[in-house]
């Protein structure tokens, strides 16, 4: 063979490799993702990942790089599983249908016996939220007993900012949402509580603290219309759990792996700075022990 | 501010301009109003065939959540739908429960969860209550029930801002009466034009109608009846045909009373020739004497006299009918002697009657009148009072002046002058011309009198005796009251 058909040769052979990295590339949407990436086998079941509704309902760019970041870290298919309500993505967890799912602290801790942590997202650098009851900005009510009267619009019964800290802080007036509030009812999202209360379909509402924050950042217009009537002490943050007995398994690993390590990766950047949050940690349930003991004494003052 | 005059009495060329104009807005009226009827009958039945499909659907995908009442549901429902529309149309949305407490309302704000309906939103909701609009408000409602069949388990109303389909109407009602007041505006000028060109040759014959009572009667010019061949045509013709009678016999009336002036004179001829002759014999018997006896210087003296005196009182008679005859009409002096000369005229007719002439001319000079037009009134006068008097009567001439013109009494001691030879002589003359040449002379004196302006004043007294008195005016003062 002469000399200089071998970098002709080479050359074809690098073209090759460089249209299928960049055919890899272009499905992906990203160029800096891993080898690995390269290596996902198509014969493996997706690992199926629940999402509950906290704000995201509407963020389809959020579902994708989510799931690009998941698919490419675990190498395996990824679905990304959403239902209405808290119950159906703990029910869908506890049965088996879903490996994993980002649930509310609430069903966690309901739950605790039959589930286990896999991470906890790190908000503010704490693994730690707040529950909010807010009012329409106009509304001249000081503290939570101003709220007696009102419509009130809960986030969803299995929540435990949306729900679970105000039915506790009735509680422990020895009242119920039912004996406080005119009417309430669910909207089953956070972001719909804030737009319940802002146009004024509901006069007061319990929210996720985080979502309200974050929402103050990206729709500032609707949260105007609001205003924090209280702040709850500072509470485990919604961890992403699974089923205990399969806290072992080797993708229940991968993807804990791959969650902590979402702050060094570009598209894992991408996710958490869509979520304000700073990134993903390990956690002892005992975390969650407020809380636990706020659905107790719900329970025990029925 | 004058009065307007009342309809009747407006000129053609405004009433039927103002009649079409009219006309045109009743028309218009009736037009724009059937326009604006049928298109807000189209706009109803389209906003409600809109309203009834778009609630329709709604109502369809409300009903699970309401079946719930599920507050945040049914809202998100409204809400999104509202946002959808960005409340241009759809202003409010509400959903009641069949208690007519409101379950979600776009606007809860106004309409909070779980309180009733007002009652006037109620009431939109009663099932004959079908679309409700209110023009004043801009609003219109529409309600549909929500349900399966026959049971209501709520109703959805909504509240639709009808502003723009008001505006459209608006815009055909202006654009309606833009055109209609075009309309109307070129009608009524163009009436206006037309009708003015139609009635322009009454105009032109009324012009020449008026010159026609002014004095100067004046045929139409040919070019206005060469622009009519039509009725105008005709009735130009006919004027132009009545002007020529009418120039024709005031031409001849006017040949008559030259005429009547030289008749005067030929009556007066006999009695002239008798004033001439007169003296004559005297005369002849002097010049025989002055032959025989010239050498006598008395007898020469007296002879001389007596012809001087003969030849005299002949040149007076025909100084008196040349001037009857030539003086040339229009001369605008009038001394004492002119009115005494008259006396020569009918001297031998009143002897031969037997009259005594009273004279009484107490002109003290030429006065600003026109003599000749006085002196033929007086000479016609004073031989109607001779012819009208008995033997033995006496007729009197008295002139005088006043500080505005000459007057002239004629008495005589007659019957009484007719009432229509008065009226003759009053007619200013209006009359017509006498016929059978009776009056001629009272109606050339009436002709005159006006010619010089002046009045009459006719008396007769109880015991009969005519008293005739002319006022004649100066020249100078009637042309002050011409130009007055």
């Amino acid at each position: 063979m002469p000399d200089w058909q071998k970098p002709r040769h080479e050359a074809r052979r690098v073209d090759w490799t460089r249209r299928s990295v960049l055919r890899a590339f272009s499905a992906l949407g990203l160029l800096a993702i891993p080898a690995t990436v390269m290596a996902a086998s198509p014969g493996l079941p997706p690992l199926r990942f629940g999402l509950t509704p906290v704000f995201l309902d509407s963020d389809t760019e959020l579902l994708g790089a989510l799931e690009r970041y998941l698919t490419g870290r675990l190498a395996r298919p990824v679905a990304l599983v959403k239902r209405r309500t808290y119950q159906e993505i703990t029910t869908l967890l506890l049965t088996g249908q879903v490996d994993a799912a980002w649930i509310c602290g609430f069903p966690f801790v309901q739950f605790r016996d039959q589930l286990s942590l896999v991470a906890v997202p790190v908000y503010r650098s704490r693994p730690l939220y707040q529950s909010y009851v807010i009012v329409q900005a106009g509304d001249a009510a000081a503290d939570l007993d101003g709220a007696r009267g009102h419509v009130h619009a809960f986030s969803d019964p299995d929540s435990n900012s949306g729900f679970l800290v105000t039915r506790y802080l009735l509680a422990t007036r020895k009242e119920t949402p039912a004996s406080f509030f005119r009417r309430s009812f669910f909207t089953y999202g956070h972001r719909n509580v804030v737009r319940a209360v802002a146009s004024g379909l509901a006069q007061s509402g319990s929210v996720d603290g985080y979502v309200w924050d974050v929402m103050a950042e990206t729709e500032p217009t609707l949260v105007a219309g609001t205003r924090v009537l209280h702040r709850s002490e500072w509470l485990g943050f919604p961890p992403i759990a699974c089923l205990a007995g399969r806290r072992d398994s080797p993708e229940i690993h991968s993807l804990q792996k791959a969650l902590l390590a979402m702050p060094e990766d570009p598209v894992g950047q991408e996710v958490l700075r869509t979520l304000r949050l700073d990134g993903f940690d390990t956690a002892a349930p005992s975390l969650f022990d407020e809380i636990a003991a706020m659905s107790d004494f719900v329970k025990a003052h029925a | 501010m004058n009065r307007l005059p009342p309809l009747r009495a407006w000129p053609l060329t405004v009433k039927v301009p103002l009649l079409v104009a009219a006309l045109m807005a009743m028309v218009g009226t009736a037009a724009s109003y059937s326009v604006l009827t049928r298109l807000t009958a189209d706009q109803e039945a389209h906003l409600r065939q809109l309203s009834a499909a778009h609630l329709d659907a709604l109502a369809v995908a409300l009903q699970p959540h309401v079946a719930r009442q599920d507050v945040w549901e049914t809202f998100d429902v409204l809400d999104r739908v509202r946002r959808r529309d960005g409340g241009e149309t759809t202003r409010l949305l509400i959903v009641t429960l069949p208690d007519a407490s409101v379950l979600a309302a776009t606007d809860p704000k106004d309409f909070p969860v779980g309180t009733t309906l007002p009652p006037e939103l109620r009431s939109r909701l009663e099932p004959s209550a079908d679309l409700v609009i209110d023009d004043e408000r801009r609003l219109a409602w529409f309600h549909r029930p929500i349900g399966s069949g026959a049971t209501v388990i709520g109703h959805v109303l909504s509240e639709i801002d009808i502003a723009p389909l008001i505006a459209v109407r608006r815009d055909v009602l202006g654009t309606l009466l833009a055109v209609n007041g075009g309309l109307i505006v070129l009608f009524a000028a163009v009436g206006y034009a037309v009708v003015g060109r139609l009635l322009r040759p009454l105009g032109i014959l009324d012009e020449y109608v008026e010159r026609v009572r002014a004095g100067a009667v004046e045929p139409i010019p040919r070019r206005f009846i060469a622009e009519e061949r039509n009725e105008f045509g005709r009735l130009f013709h006919r004027f132009n045909a009545m002007a020529r009678a009418v120039a024709e016999r005031e031409a001849l009336a006017t040949r008559l009373a030259d005429e009547e002036k030289l008749a005067l004179l030929g009556r007066l001829a006999s009695g002239m020739a008798h004033e001439v002759n007169n003296p004559l014999g005297g005369m002849l018997t002097a010049v025989d004497t002055l032959k025989r006896h010239g050498s006598d210087d008395a007898v020469r003296q007296r002879s001389a006299a007596l012809l001087e005196r003969g030849l005299r009182g002949i040149g007076n008679v025909v100084r008196a009918a040349l001037v009857a005859y030539k003086e040339p009409v229009g001369a605008a002096e009038m001394s004492p002697e002119d009115l005494d000369d008259l006396r020569y005229l009918i001297a031998h007719e009143a002897q031969r009657r037997h009259i005594t002439l009273a004279w009484e001319n107490r002109l003290a000079g030429p006065m600003a009148v026109d003599g000749a037009a006085v002196r033929q009134m007086a000479l016609n006068l004073l031989l109607n009072a001779c012819r009208a008097s008995p033997p033995g009567a006496t007729v009197t001439m008295t002139a005088d002046a006043s500080d505005d013109g000459v007057r002239v009494t004629i008495r005589d001691e007659g019957p009484g002058i007719p009432a229509e030879m008065a009226g003759l002589l009053r007619s200013k003359a209006t009359a017509p011309l006498p016929q059978g040449g009776r009056g001629l002379g009272l109606w050339t004196v009436a002709r005159l009198l006006d010619r010089v302006g002046g009045e009459v004043e006719v008396g007769v007294g109880a015991e009969g005796g005519t008293t005739v008195t002319l006022s004649i005016p100066f020249l100078e003062r009637r042309r002050t009251y011409a130009a007055a």
